[in-house]
C-alpha cells in the first residue's frame, strides 16, 4: 500500500535527529505532519481508483450503444465515481493540507489532539476500502452519490451494494467529524504568540471556515443516512413508499449535507490558489480581509441554497423563487474573490511555476464553472437542465477545474515542504497541459451534449441523437488526463530520491511554514515565533514587502510562552530530546480503534450478506474490542 | 514561458465554442435541441436563456481577457523591479462587489416572471394527460377520452397540455427536451407541468427521455412524443379507447351495435341514435416514415439471444389469442396477470397492471420503454427473454430453456420458438 512508503532521503538528516523511520512509525504516528502525509498518499490511490472508474465509462460513453460494461456495472462504477471523488479524493486531499500545514501556518507544534487526529486518518482509510472493494464483486453501491430514496430501499435495492454506502458514508462522517473538531480547536487555541485571526494565513482562514461547514454540515446527512440505515436493518418506515412516506424528506436533508459539501470541497483549493498566487506574484494577496469575508459568506450562503438541486421535483413557484435568489447570491463574493486574485496578479512580477499555473488555471476554469452555476440558478433554465450533462460539465469546472486544479497547485508547492525536494518543472510542465487540455476536452463539450438533450448517469445512449461528436471529444480529453496523471504520478514518486534539494523557503514565500527547514523536524519550530503581520517571512526577509500594512512590534506585545522568540528563520536542526520539547508519544490504538470502530459499524452487513447471528457476534466481538482500545488509549499519557 | 500557448489555447477554444454554438442552432444534426420555439413555455426559457447566455459570455470574455492580459503584461522579465505592494482598495472592493450585482439584477427580474409563468395552473380547457412512470417505461393515460396507452404520447398541435405526473415506484422525471423542461415524478405526490405545442407542429417527432436514476435501465427508460393535427388527433383517441381487436367485447360491441342499427329506423323517434359501431379500420396513427431517424430506435439485439426468423411467417395470431387468453395455457403464457389488453379475460387493472396496456399495442412504432422498433424479430426476441434485451427488465422469461437473470434459473415451463411466433403474430394484430 502506497501509504507506508519510505520517507524521503531529505529525512536523513531527520535521522541524525533522532526521528523514526520504518513501517511502524509511520502505522504509529501520531504527528499531524506525517498523518498528512498519509492522507496524501491514501487519497492520491483513491484519485487513481476514481479515475480508472471514470476512465471506464468514458471509454463506454465514446460510442452509441457502447458494449464496454454492463448497465449494473456502469451504475455502481457512476456511484463509486462521483463517491471516490468526494469523499475519498477530494476531501482528503484537503484534509492532507489541513493536517500539513494548518499547524505549521499558525506556528504550533502540533494539532489539538494528534491522537484523535491518527484516528480520523485510520476510520478514512479503512471505511474507504469497505466502500471500494466491494467493486470487485460486482456489489458496490450503485444508487448514485446521491442516494435517492426509494431506490435505495430494501424494496428496490435488496443486495449489499446500498448497505456497503450507507455504512461506509456513516464511518467516513466520524472521520470528517473528529477532525473538524480538531482542526477547530486547533486554530482557536494554538495560534502563535501574535497570530491574531486576521493574521492567520488565508489557508488556515479558509479551511478554518470549511471546519465549520463540516460540523454543521455533516450532521444533515449523518441523520439522513442513520434514517436509511434503520429502514434497510430495523424495519422502519422513513422512506418506505409503502407506508406512505415522502421521498423529498431524503432529498431535504442530503442536499442540506449536499451544497454546503461543494464549498467544502472547494474553499480548501481557494485557499491554497491564495497563498500561491501571491508568493508568485511577489505581493501580499489584494483585499486579505475581503478574501476572509467573502469565504465566510460563501460558506454561510451555502447552507441557504440548497434546494436548488430540487428544482425539477415541484416546490412551487414561490420556494423556487427563494432558493434561486439566494443562489444567485453567491455569485457575489464568488465574483469578488475572482477579481481579488486577478488583483493580487494586477502589476506582480510573475513567476509561472507549475504550481502557479494551476493556480491560475484554477481562477479561469473556476470561472466558467461559477457562469455555468448562475445559469441554473434560475428554475425556467435548469429545468432543460439539471440531470444532464450540462451539469455535469458544470460541476466539473468547478470541481476538476477548481478544487483539483487548486490542490494540484498546492501539491507542486508544498512538495518541497514536506520532502526537502523539488518536483520536476518540466515534468509538472507536462502535467499541467494534458490536465488543462485534456480538461476542458472532456469538460466542454459536456456542456452541448446536455443541451442538446443527453441525459445524465444513463450507461447508454441510441445512435443519431446528436451527441456522438461530443462524447468522442469528451473521451479522447480522458486520455489526456490520464496521460498528465500517470506523469505526475512518476514525478511525484521519483522527485522523492532526485528532485532538487529545496531550501527552507523553497519559492520566497511570506508564511510561518516556510521559515523552518524543509522537511520540518518532528516539533516544527523549536522556539515559537512571535507574529507581528500576516507575512511574517516577508517582514524577516523583505521588509519592504510588508512596510505599509499594520504591524505590532514584539516588544509592545505580551508573550506569554517562554518558547516564543521574534521572526526568525530556523536552519539548526536538533531533536525534540536535546530541545527539551516534549512530543506524544506514538500509539498504535488509534489504528485499531478504527479498525474495530469499521468493523462494528460494517458488521451490520451480515445481517443481509449472512445472519443476524453472524452479525451479532462480529459487531459485539468488535465493539468490546473498540471499548478495550478506546479506554486504553484513553489511559495511556500523550507525551 | 508558456505564455502564448495559454493564449492561442484561449483564442482556439473560444473559437471552437462559438463555431459549436452556431452549428447547435440545428435540429438536423441535433434532434434533441433544448433551443426550439416549439412550445410556449420554451419560448419563454429560451429567451431567458438568451440573456443569461450573453451576461455569461460577457464575464466569461471580461474575466478571461484580464486574466490573460494579466498573465502576460507582468511576467516576470529579467531585472524587472520589486513590484509596487499593495494590500487592497475599499474603492475596487465596493466596485466588483456591484459588478456581479448589477449582472445577476436582470437575471433575477426575468427568472422570477418566468417562474410565475411557467408554474401558474393551466388552462382550465387543457388536454389532461396522466403520467404513470414505471420501472422503466412509461404508462400515459387521457382521462378525458379513456385512452391508456404507453411509451408514445399523441399530443394535439395548438392545444396546451397538462400533465399529472406520478410514479408507480422510485423516482423519475418526465422529459421532452424538445418541447420543454422536465418535471421529476415523485413517489407519494403528483406534480404537474403543462405546455402548449406550437399549432404549426401538425407531424412531428420528438424523443423523450426519464431525467431521474431510476436503476438498472435507467437509461432505457425513453419515449415518443408526437404532435399531430387536432383531427387525426381525435381519430387516434377514438380508435385508442375501443376494445381490442378479435376480443370478445369488441365482437359483442359490434353484434350489438348492428342489431341496434338495424332497429335504431323503428325507434328513432323516441330514443337517441346510438353511437357509431367502432371501426374496424385502425384510427390515425403517426406516420412511421415522418418520425425522423432519431426517434427509431436502432439499439442493438443483444447477441446472446437467438431465434429463427422464419418461424415468424408461420405464426398464427388464432393460436397466439388463444396461449395468451385462455386460462389453460396460463402456466406458459402468464401475459395477462402483468398486461391489460381491454376487451379480453383480465386478472389485472391499469391500475395494478405491471406492464404495459397492450390493447393497441400494434399501433406503436416502439416498445420496450422505446428502446426497440416494434416488429416481429424485436418483439419475438422481447418474448423470449426480456430480461437479457433489456437490463433489470422484471417481465418474465418465456422462452423455454432460456436462462432468466431475474429467477437465476432456466425456464422449464415456457413457450417455444414457434409459439412465441404465434404470440407476435397475435400481438400484431393489434392495432
Amino acid at each position: 500500500m502506497a501509504t507506508t512508503a519510505a520517507p524521503a532521503p531529505a529525512y536523513a538528516a531527520a535521522h541524525a535527529a533522532g526521528e523514526q523511520t520504518g513501517l511502524w512509525s509511520w502505522l504509529a504516528t501520531v504527528d499531524h505532519k506525517r498523518i498528512g502525509t498519509l492522507y496524501l498518499w491514501t487519497a492520491l490511490g483513491f484519485l487513481f481508483v476514481g479515475g480508472i472508474e471514470a476512465f471506464i465509462m468514458r471509454l463506454q460513453l465514446m460510442q452509441p450503444n457502447g458494449q464496454v460494461v454492463s448497465a449494473e456495472l456502469y451504475n455502481q462504477l457512476f456511484t463509486m465515481h462521483g463517491t471516490t471523488m468526494i469523499f475519498l479524493v477530494v476531501m482528503p486531499l484537503s484534509a492532507a493540507f489541513f493536517n500539513y500545514l494548518i499547524p505549521l501556518q499558525i506556528g504550533a507544534r502540533d494539532v489539538a489532539f494528534p491522537r484523535l487526529n491518527a484516528f480520523s486518518y485510520w476510520v478514512y482509510l479503512f471505511g474507504g476500502l469497505f466502500m471500494t472493494i466491494p467493486i470487485f464483486f460486482n456489489a458496490a453501491p450503485d444508487g448514485g452519490w446521491f442516494g435517492y430514496a426509494p431506490l435505495t430501499t430494501l424494496q428496490f435495492s435488496a443486495g449489499l451494494h446500498i448497505d456497503f454506502w450507507v455504512l461506509g458514508l456513516q464511518i467516513l462522517g466520524v472521520s470528517s467529524l473528529a477532525a473538524a473538531f480538531n482542526f477547530i480547536t486547533t486554530i482557536i487555541n494554538m495560534r502563535a504568540p501574535g497570530m491574531t485571526l486576521m493574521r492567520m494565513p488565508i489557508f488556515t482562514w479558509m479551511s478554518f471556515v470549511v471546519q465549520f461547514l463540516l460540523v454543521l454540515a455533516f450532521p444533515a446527512i449523518t441523520i439522513a443516512l442513520f434514517f436509511l440505515q434503520f429502514d434497510r436493518f430495523f424495519g422502519t418506515q422513513f422512506y418506505e413508499i409503502a407506508a406512505g412516506a415522502d421521498p423529498l424528506l431524503w432529498q431535504h436533508l442530503f442536499w442540506v449535507f449536499g451544497h454546503p459539501e461543494v464549498y467544502i470541497l472547494i474553499l480548501p483549493a481557494f485557499g491554497l490558489a491564495s497563498e500561491i498566487l501571491p508568493t508568485f506574484s511577489q505581493k501580499p494577496l489584494f483585499g486579505y480581509n475581503v478574501m476572509v469575508y467573502s469565504g465566510i459568506m460563501i460558506g454561510f450562503l451555502g447552507f441557504g441554497v440548497w434546494a436548488h438541486h430540487m428544482f425539477a421535483v415541484g416546490m412551487g413557484a414561490t420556494a423556487d423563487t427563494i432558493f434561486s435568489m439566494a443562489t444567485m447570491l453567491i455569485g457575489i463574493p464568488t465574483g469578488v474573490k475572482i477579481f481579488n486574485w486577478i488583483a493580487t496578479m494586477w502589476g506582480g512580477n510573475l513567476r509561472f511555476t507549475v504550481a502557479m499555473k494551476f493556480a491560475i488555471a484554477l481562477v479561469a476554469l473556476f470561472t466558467i464553472g461559477g457562469i455555468s452555476g448562475v445559469m441554473h440558478s434560475s428554475p425556467p433554465t435548469d429545468l432543460q437542465q439539471t440531470d444532464t450533462y450540462f451539469i455535469v460539465a458544470h460541476f466539473h469546472y468547478v470541481l476538476f477545474g477548481g478544487s483539483i486544479m487548486g490542490i494540484m497547485g498546492g501539491i507542486y508547492h508544498y512538495y518541497p515542504k514536506i520532502t526537502g525536494r523539488y518536483m520536476s518543472e518540466k515534468l509538472g510542465n507536462w502535467h499541467f497541459w494534458l490536465f488543462f487540455i485534456g480538461m476542458n476536452m472532456t469538460f466542454f463539450p459536456m456542456h452541448f451534449s446536455g443541451m442538446l438533450g443527453m441525459p445524465r448517469r444513463i450507461y447508454t445512449y441510441d445512435v443519431g441523437q446528436g451527441w456522438e461528436t461530443f462524447n468522442l471529444w469528451s473521451t479522447i480529453g480522458v486520455f489526456f488526463q490520464a496521460a498528465g496523471l500517470l506523469i505526475f504520478a512518476w514525478n511525484f514518486l521519483k522527485s522523492r530520491k532526485s528532485g532538487e534539494r529545496a531550501p527552507n523557503d523553497a519559492w520566497g514565500a511570506g508564511t510561518l511554514e516556510w521559515s523552518i527547514p524543509s522537511p520540518p523536524p518532528e516539533y516544527n519550530f523549536a522556539q515559537l515565533p512571535v507574529v507581528t503581520s500576516r507575512y511574517p517571512l516577508w517582514d524577516l526577509k523583505h521588509p519592504e514587502r510588508t512596510a505599509d500594512i499594520a504591524h505590532s512590534a514584539p516588544d509592545q506585545m505580551t508573550i506569554t510562552d517562554s518558547h516564543a522568540v521574534p521572526m526568525h528563520e530556523e536552519t539548526e536542526r536538533k531533536s525534540a530530546k536535546d530541545l527539551g520539547i516534549p512530543m506524544p508519544f506514538p500509539t498504535i490504538k488509534p489504528l485499531f480503534a478504527a479498525l474495530f470502530m469499521v468493523i462494528m459499524v460494517g458488521g451490520l452487513v451480515f445481517i443481509h450478506a449472512a445472519t443476524l447471528q453472524v452479525a451479532l457476534a462480529v459487531m459485539i466481538s468488535a465493539a468490546a474490542l473498540f471499548i478495550g482500545t478506546v479506554y486504553g488509549w484513553l489511559t495511556s499519557p500523550l507525551e | 514561458m508558456n505564455r502564448l500557448p495559454t493564449r492561442r489555447l484561449g483564442s482556439a477554444l473560444a473559437l471552437a465554442a462559438v463555431a459549436l454554438a452556431l452549428a447547435a442552432c440545428s435540429t438536423q444534426h441535433y434532434p434533441n435541441t433544448t433551443f426550439t420555439a416549439n412550445t410556449d413555455v420554451n419560448v419563454d426559457v429560451n429567451a431567458l436563456w438568451n440573456r443569461i447566455l450573453f451576461m455569461g459570455t460577457l464575464v466569461f470574455i471580461f474575466v478571461e481577457a484580464l486574466l490573460i492580459y494579466v498573465v502576460i503584461r507582468f511576467r516576470a522579465r529579467p531585472g524587472a523591479p520589486v513590484p509596487k505592494q499593495i494590500h487592497g482598495s475599499h474603492v475596487l472592493e465596493i466596485v466588483w462587489t456591484a459588478i456581479p450585482v448589477l449582472i445577476l439584477i436582470p437575471i433575477a427580474i426575468p427568472t422570477v416572471k418566468t417562474i410565475f409563468k411557467t408554474q401558474a395552473p393551466a388552462v382550465a380547457d387543457a388536454l389532461q394527460v396522466e403520467v404513470y412512470g414505471h420501472q422503466w417505461w412509461w404508462e400515459f393515460r387521457y382521462p378525458q377520452l379513456g385512452v391508456v396507452t404507453a411509451n408514445e404520447l399523441y399530443l394535439p398541435a395548438g392545444k396546451t397540455v397538462n400533465f399529472t405526473l406520478q410514479t408507480r415506484d422510485v423516482l423519475h422525471s418526465f422529459w421532452t427536451p424538445g418541447l420543454s423542461g422536465k418535471r421529476d415524478l415523485i413517489t407519494n405526490k403528483v406534480n404537474h407541468l403543462w405546455y402548449t405545442p406550437d399549432a404549426k407542429l401538425t407531424e412531428a417527432a420528438f424523443n423523450g427521455f426519464c431525467t431521474e436514476y431510476c436503476g438498472a435501465s435507467h437509461a432505457n427508460m425513453r419515449f415518443r412524443v408526437y404532435t399531430v393535427s387536432p383531427e387525426n388527433f381525435d381519430s387516434w383517441a377514438a380508435h385508442q379507447k375501443t376494445e381490442a381487436m378479435g376480443s370478445p367485447a369488441l365482437l359483442a360491441a359490434q353484434a350489438a351495435a348492428d342489431s341496434a342499427a338495424r332497429r335504431a329506423p323503428a325507434r328513432a323517434a323516441v330514443i337517441p341514435t346510438p353511437a357509431p359501431a367502432p371501426a374496424m379500420a385502425a384510427g390515425y396513427v403517426f406516420p412511421a416514415d415522418k418520425m425522423g431517424a432519431h426517434t427509431i430506435p436502432k439499439t442493438p439485439i443483444p447477441a446472446s439471444i437467438t431465434y429463427d426468423d422464419n418461424l415468424l411467417a408461420q405464426g398464427d395470431a388464432a393460436r397466439g389469442r388463444a396461449l395468451i387468453t385462455n386460462p389453460a395455457n396460463m402456466a406458459k403464457a402468464s401475459c395477462l396477470t402483468c398486461h391489460v389488453i381491454k376487451g379480453e379475460q383480465a386478472y389485472v387493472n391499469d391500475d395494478v397492471a405491471r406492464g404495459p396496456n397492450l390493447t393497441h399495442v400494434a399501433s406503436r412504432h416502439t416498445f420496450g420503454g422505446g428502446l426497440f422498433p416494434l416488429d416481429a424479430a424485436h418483439l419475438a426476441r422481447w418474448v423470449k427473454n426480456a430480461q437479457i434485451m433489456k437490463p433489470g427488465a422484471t417481465m418474465n422469461t418465456f422462452g423455454v430453456g432460456q436462462y432468466s437473470p431475474m429467477m437465476k434459473a432456466n425456464v422449464t415451463v415456457g413457450l417455444t420458438d414457434a409459439e412465441i411466433a404465434d404470440v407476435v403474430a397475435y400481438l400484431l394484430t393489434l392495432k
